[in-house]
């Protein structure tokens, strides 16, 4: 008998415990260790290339390539290679992907697919002509690609030096777009970063 | 390559004189340029004297002045926010800069909006003392 009105006075105060705490956000959490920030926000946490560097080379890239009038008449441009030489290891198809996203939303030029998205387009054109699966009038033909106009291509190279207190990073996107068919570059530009820590 | 330059002759500095009272806006900046700040907190002795706005390719071209009255240095952190016709914000907004002002300097920050549709922007910026 005494363990029952244990049990009872345990599930009773666990009942008046969640009267007294309201409501519950629809969260799965255990506390508040975790939590949403601003995506935008300044990353000071080290000072190997982060989001904020990502967005910042991002940004002026685009900015500048808007300005300068290149792309009147929304003409076609591919990605090309994006070399990392840094010491770091960095997706740069990242910062590419965010300039390409930029220059989609403004309207003001078409892409084709790159080389690495080249072959998931052969794929489909196989699968609509080759499968029988389709009908003819909706397939898309073979042969019909518009082929780009401009070729983006971008370097991010840096310079490391460091002491016993301080550690400076700097770092260099450069971006460069060429004429496929006269092999010219029509624009250039490139973002300086410099991150300085305290070693 | 031909620019285009549609130049809207807005250096706002020459649009107002100095001196504001105006609450979350940097003390010394004109009038006109502080409708474009929200400034978030103090000042801390940065003024932006004078905002340049150029409409070229089609696209908005903003740069501002920062200009430390102060000897010590500051750190700003700013990004500019597009509004369209209705003064609703274009795109996702951009990523926060940060800045180093040395004592008495001036630095210029520029920013060009993403797409055409954007006509207005503001300048958000808050000021940490170092």
């Amino acid at each position: 008998m005494p363990k029952l009105s244990l049990i009872l006075a345990l599930l009773a105060s666990v009942a008046l415990s969640a009267c007294a705490t309201g409501v519950q956000s629809p969260v799965v959490r255990f506390d508040r260790q975790v939590n949403y920030g601003d995506a935008k926000a300044v990353e000071l946490v080290t000072n190997e290339f982060g989001s904020s560097d990502l967005q910042m080379i991002a940004e002026k890239m685009v900015g500048s390539l808007l300005e300068t009038g290149i792309f009147q008449g929304r003409p076609t441009v591919t990605i090309s290679t994006v070399k990392n030489k840094t010491s770091e290891y960095i997706d740069t198809t990242n910062v590419m992907n965010s300039i390409q996203t930029a220059l989609v939303k403004s309207g003001k030029v078409r892409f084709t697919r790159s080389i690495n998205e080249m072959q998931a387009g052969v794929d489909e054109l196989q699968r609509q002509n080759q499968s029988g699966l389709y009908k003819s009038k909706t397939t898309a033909k073979v042969g019909q690609m518009t082929a780009a106009k401009y070729s983006m291509e971008g370097e991010l190279t840096s310079i490391v030096k460091q002491n016993s207190s301080t550690k400076d990073v700097f770092y260099k996107f450069t971006l460069k777009l060429f004429d496929v068919e006269e092999g010219t570059i029509e624009w250039q530009d490139e973002k300086e970063i410099r991150k300085t820590s305290k070693r | 390559m031909k620019l285009r330059n549609f130049l809207l002759p807005l250096v706002l500095a020459a649009m107002a004189g100095t001196a504001m009272a105006q609450s979350g806006v940097p003390t010394g900046t004109p009038a006109a340029v502080a409708a474009k700040i929200q400034l978030r907190g103090d000042a801390n002795d940065i003024v932006i004297p004078e905002i340049r706005i150029v409409r070229r390719n089609d696209v908005m071209v903003v740069q501002a002045d920062m200009k430390s009255t102060t000897d010590s240095n500051r750190t700003v952190f700013y990004r500019f926010r597009w509004l369209d016709s209705s003064g609703s914000q274009v795109g996702d907004g951009e990523s926060w800069k940060q800045m180093t002002v040395l004592g008495h300097q001036i630095l210029t920050v520029k920013s060009v909006a993403l797409h055409s549709s954007a006509v207005d922007f503001r300048i958000e910026m808050n000021v940490e003392t170092q």
